[in-house]
C-alpha cells in the first residue's frame, strides 16, 4: 500500500504547507494577544493618573489623594533606579565570574556543582531570596535598606547573568582563543582581552535581560527595601535606609482601599512596563547588531 | 562604531539617573552661602521608620505629613502598613523604630522584649478602633437597635428572619420585613474582627466557650468577605445581609448601621465622642486592656485602642542609631497624642480620651537613651510636665 505522502499532488502539498503556516501565525497571535491586552488594560486604567505631579511629588498619606492634594511617585521611580543599579553592581561580577568558569574552563571540577546551584537559584521562589537578604543584611544592620533590596534582587540576577554569560562566550569560535594562545598569552589574558571583547554585546544583553527581570520583582523587596512614603532626607538614605520601588509600591497601592490609589497603581504599572520594555528593546537591538558584525 | 555609541548611551542613562537623584536631594542654592546653610539645615534632618497595623495607617501617615510641615521638613516619618502581626514581629526583631498594632503585646512578647533590651515595651494608645454593625434591610435606614445577645443569636444563626420577635422587642415601632438574615464576616485576619469578637466574648458565655476571640475565629455561620471592602460589598449587594465594619468605612460608603445597647443599658448611636467615651475608664498603667462592652455609661461598646509600640530603652533598639533620632521619635509621639489628634475626625477616627493621654505621658516620661531620661526632657520642652 502506498503511503499518504506519496499520493499527494503538488497542489495538496502547497495547501498543506499554507495550512501549517496559518497555524503558526495563529499561535503567534495567541502569544501576543495576552500581552497586548495587558498593556492596553494597564494604559486605559492608569493614563488618567499620569500627570506632572505623578513624576514630581512624593506619595505621603492617602489623605492627600482623597482630598485632591498633590501626590506622586517621584521617590519610587528614583528608588527603583537606585535599588536596581545596586543589584546590577553586586550581581554583575559574580554572574560574570560564574559564566566564565562554565564556558572557558569546561573541565573544571566545580562546574557540575555550579550548574546545579545556578539552576536551583534560578528556580527558587523570589520571596526566599528576599528572606535570605533579610537574614544576611537587614537583621545585622538593624534597618531595612536599599542595599539589602539590591542584594535580594542580585540573587535574582546572578543565575540569569551566569547563564547568559556562558552562552555568549560559547558563541565565540574556539579559533579566536587558539589565536590568543598561539601568541603566548596566558589563559586568563585570552579570556579577558580576546573572548570577552568579542562577546561584549552578548554580555550586555544578558545584563539588560536580568535587569529587566529583576526590575519587575516585588516579593524580594517586601522585607528588604521595605518601602518609603518619601524621599530620604540624605542621599545615603537611598542605600542605608528604606527605599520605595515600583513593583512593591504597585502592590501596596493595589491592595489599598482607596480608588485614587488604585489609579496611581495602574500608572505605576505603565511606568514599570515602559521601563522593562525599553530594556528588552535595547537588548534586542544589541543582539541584532551582533549578527551583522 | 555603532556599538560604542550604544555603550555611551548606557553610560549617559546611568549618569542622568545619578544626576537626577542628586538634583532631587540637593537644593538649588545659587550662592555659596545659601548652599552652606542648606547643607547645615539638611544635615540636621532625620528620617524615622515605623510599620504595622493597616487600620490606623491613613491617620498615622497624615500625621506624618502634617508633622513634616510643622517641623519645616526636619523630621520625616515613614510609616508602612504591613498589618498588626507584621508590626509586632518587626518591632521585636528591632528593624523598625516604632511598631503599630490593634492588639496589645502579649505577656510572652513583653517578656521577650524585656530580656532583649533590659527594658519594657510600651504600648501607647494612639487612636481608637470602632466597629459598627452594618446591614441591608430595604426600607430601613440606620438605627436598628441591637444588644450583645441579639448579635450572638444572629451570628449563631438562631435568628434567621428580620421580623423575629427578639429583634422586634428591641425595636418597637419599627416594621422590619420578613426577610431572611444573611450573616457576613471577615475572611482575613483583622483587628476589626478582634474587637468585634472580643465584644461577643464579653457578652456571651456561650460565645466565649465555643468560639472565643481573635483576629480570625471559626465562624459558626455566614459568608466571608476579604477586608472591610469585601464585607461591605457582600452586605450592600445582599438584601437582608448583616455584617460588621469599621465605623469610618461605613460612613464613607453610606452604609446603614445599628445602635448598640451597652452594659449600662443605654442605647448608643455610634459616634466619635461615644467611642472616645468608651475608653474613658480606669486604665491599667500599661494600657494593655480590651474595653469592649465598656463600663462607661455613655461609651460605645464595640471599640478598642490601636497602639504604638516603642522600647523603654531606645538605645537598645537596633533600628535607632543616635540620640537625635530617639529624641525626635519621642517628640513625634508626644505631638501625635496631643496636637496630632486634631486630624482625627476629618479622617474618620475618634480622639483619645484624657485618661489614655495621661497614661501615655506617664509611659513616655520613662523612655530612655543610654540611661538618660529623654522622654521627660521632651515632655518638659513641650511644657507638658
Amino acid at each position: 500500500m502506498k503511503s499518504f505522502a506519496e499520493n499527494k499532488t503538488l497542489f495538496q502539498r502547497n495547501l498543506w504547507d499554507r495550512f501549517m503556516v496559518g497555524l503558526l501565525i495563529v499561535s503567534t497571535i495567541l502569544v501576543m494577544v495576552p500581552l497586548l491586552i495587558i498593556i492596553g488594560y494597564v494604559i486605559i486604567n492608569g493614563i488618567s493618573a499620569l500627570n506632572w505631579e505623578f513624576f514630581t511629588e512624593e506619595l505621603g498619606s492617602p489623605a492627600r489623594a482623597m482630598q485632591g492634594r498633590p501626590t506622586g511617585l517621584v521617590h519610587t521611580i528614583i528608588g527603583t533606579a537606585v535599588v536596581d543599579l545596586l543589584a546590577l553592581i553586586i550581581s554583575a561580577p559574580v554572574g560574570l565570574g560564574a559564566g566564565i568558569l562554565l564556558s572557558e574552563y569546561p573541565d573544571h571540577k566545580l562546574n557540575p556543582f555550579l550548574r546545579i546551584i545556578n539552576d536551583t537559584l534560578n528556580g527558587m521562589p523570589a520571596i526566599l531570596k528576599g528572606l535570605l537578604a533579610f537574614a544576611l543584611i537587614v537583621k545585622p544592620m538593624g534597618t531595612f535598606s536599599g542595599l539589602s533590596g539590591g542584594f535580594a534582587l542580585a540573587f535574582v540576577m546572578i543565575p540569569i547573568i551566569a547563564r547568559s554569560t556562558e552562552s555568549a562566550l560559547m558563541n565565540i569560535p574556539w579559533s579566536i582563543r587558539e589565536a590568543g594562545l598561539a601568541i603566548g598569552l596566558p589563559r586568563w589574558r585570552v579570556v579577558l582581552s580576546t573572548v570577552m571583547p568579542a562577546a561584549k554585546t552578548g554580555l550586555v544583553t544578558g545584563f539588560l535581560i536580568s535587569f529587566a527581570r529583576a526590575a519587575g520583582e516585588a516579593a524580594p523587596l517586601m522585607f528588604t527595601s521595605f518601602g518609603n512614603n518619601y524621599l530620604p532626607n540624605h542621599w545615603t538614605g537611598m542605600i542605608f535606609g528604606p527605599v520605595d520601588t515600583l513593583p512593591q509600591r504597585l502592590y501596596s497601592l493595589a491592595i489599598s482601599p482607596y480608588k485614587e490609589w488604585h489609579a496611581m497603581g495602574w500608572a505605576a504599572g505603565i511606568v514599570l512596563l515602559v521601563f522593562v520594555i525599553t530594556l528588552f528593546v535595547t537588548a534586542r537591538l544589541l543582539t541584532r547588531e551582533n549578527k551583522y558584525n | 562604531m555603532k556599538k560604542v555609541n550604544l555603550f555611551k548611551t548606557l553610560n549617559l542613562v546611568f549618569l542622568s539617573v545619578v544626576l537626577l537623584f542628586f538634583a532631587s536631594c540637593g537644593g538649588r542654592g545659587t550662592t555659596e552661602e545659601t548652599r552652606a546653610e542648606r547643607r547645615a539645615e539638611r544635615s540636621e534632618r532625620i528620617d524615622l521608620l515605623g510599620a504595622g497595623a493597616s487600620f490606623p495607617a491613613p491617620l498615622v501617615t497624615a500625621m506624618a505629613d502634617e508633622y513634616r510641615q510643622v517641623t519645616n521638613n526636619r523630621v520625616t516619618i515613614n510609616y508602612q502598613s504591613i498589618g498588626s502581626g507584621g508590626g509586632i514581629r518587626q518591632f521585636s526583631e528591632q528593624t523598625i523604630m516604632f511598631g503599630m498594632s490593634e492588639a496589645f503585646l502579649s505577656d510572652d512578647i513583653m517578656a521577650e522584649v524585656e530580656s532583649k533590651t533590659e527594658g519594657r515595651a510600651f504600648n501607647l494608645p494612639i487612636t481608637l478602633a470602632d466597629v459598627v454593625i452594618t446591614y441591608n434591610v430595604p426600607g430601613t435606614d440606620k438605627g436598628v437597635v441591637f444588644d450583645g445577645e441579639l448579635i450572638v443569636d444572629i451570628y449563631m444563626e438562631r435568628i434567621t428572619s428580620w421580623n423575629d420577635p427578639k429583634i422586634a422587642a428591641l425595636n418597637p415601632g419599627k416594621n422590619l420585613p420578613s426577610l431572611p438574615v444573611t450573616v457576613v464576616h471577615r475572611s482575613d485576619g483583622s483587628g476589626t474582627t478582634n474587637v468585634f469578637t472580643s465584644f461577643l466574648t464579653r457578652v456571651s458565655e456561650e460565645w466565649r466557650n465555643k468560639i472565643g476571640f481573635g483576629t480570625s475565629v471559626n465562624w459558626p455561620a455566614g459568608i466571608g468577605g476579604n477586608g472591610n471592602e469585601g464585607v461591605a460589598g457582600a452586605v450592600m449587594n445582599t438584601p437582608g445581609a448583616i455584617g460588621y465594619n469599621s465605623f469610618s468605612y461605613a460612613l464613607l460608603n453610606d452604609m446603614s448601621y445599628g445602635f448598640i445597647v451597652n452594659s449600662s443599658g443605654n442605647i448608643i448611636e455610634p459616634s466619635y465622642p461615644a467611642t472616645t467615651e468608651a475608653a474613658n475608664i480606669d486604665l491599667p498603667e500599661d494600657t494593655r486592656i480590651l474595653f469592649t462592652n465598656t463600663p462607661a455609661p455613655d461609651g460605645y461598646p464595640i471599640a478598642g485602642f490601636a497602639w504604638m509600640l516603642v522600647h523603654e530603652n531606645l538605645d537598645k533598639n537596633n533600628a535607632i542609631n543616635s540620640r537625635e533620632e530617639a529624641a525626635e521619635l519621642v517628640g513625634f509621639l508626644v505631638w501625635a497624642i496631643t496636637e496630632g489628634q486634631e486630624l482625627s475626625e476629618e479622617l474618620g477616627y475618634a480622639r483619645l480620651p484624657e485618661a489614655a493621654i495621661e497614661r501615655n505621658f506617664e509611659m513616655i516620661s520613662q523612655i530612655k537613651w543610654r540611661g538618660e531620661n529623654i522622654g521627660r526632657e521632651v515632655l518638659k520642652k513641650n511644657q507638658l510636665l
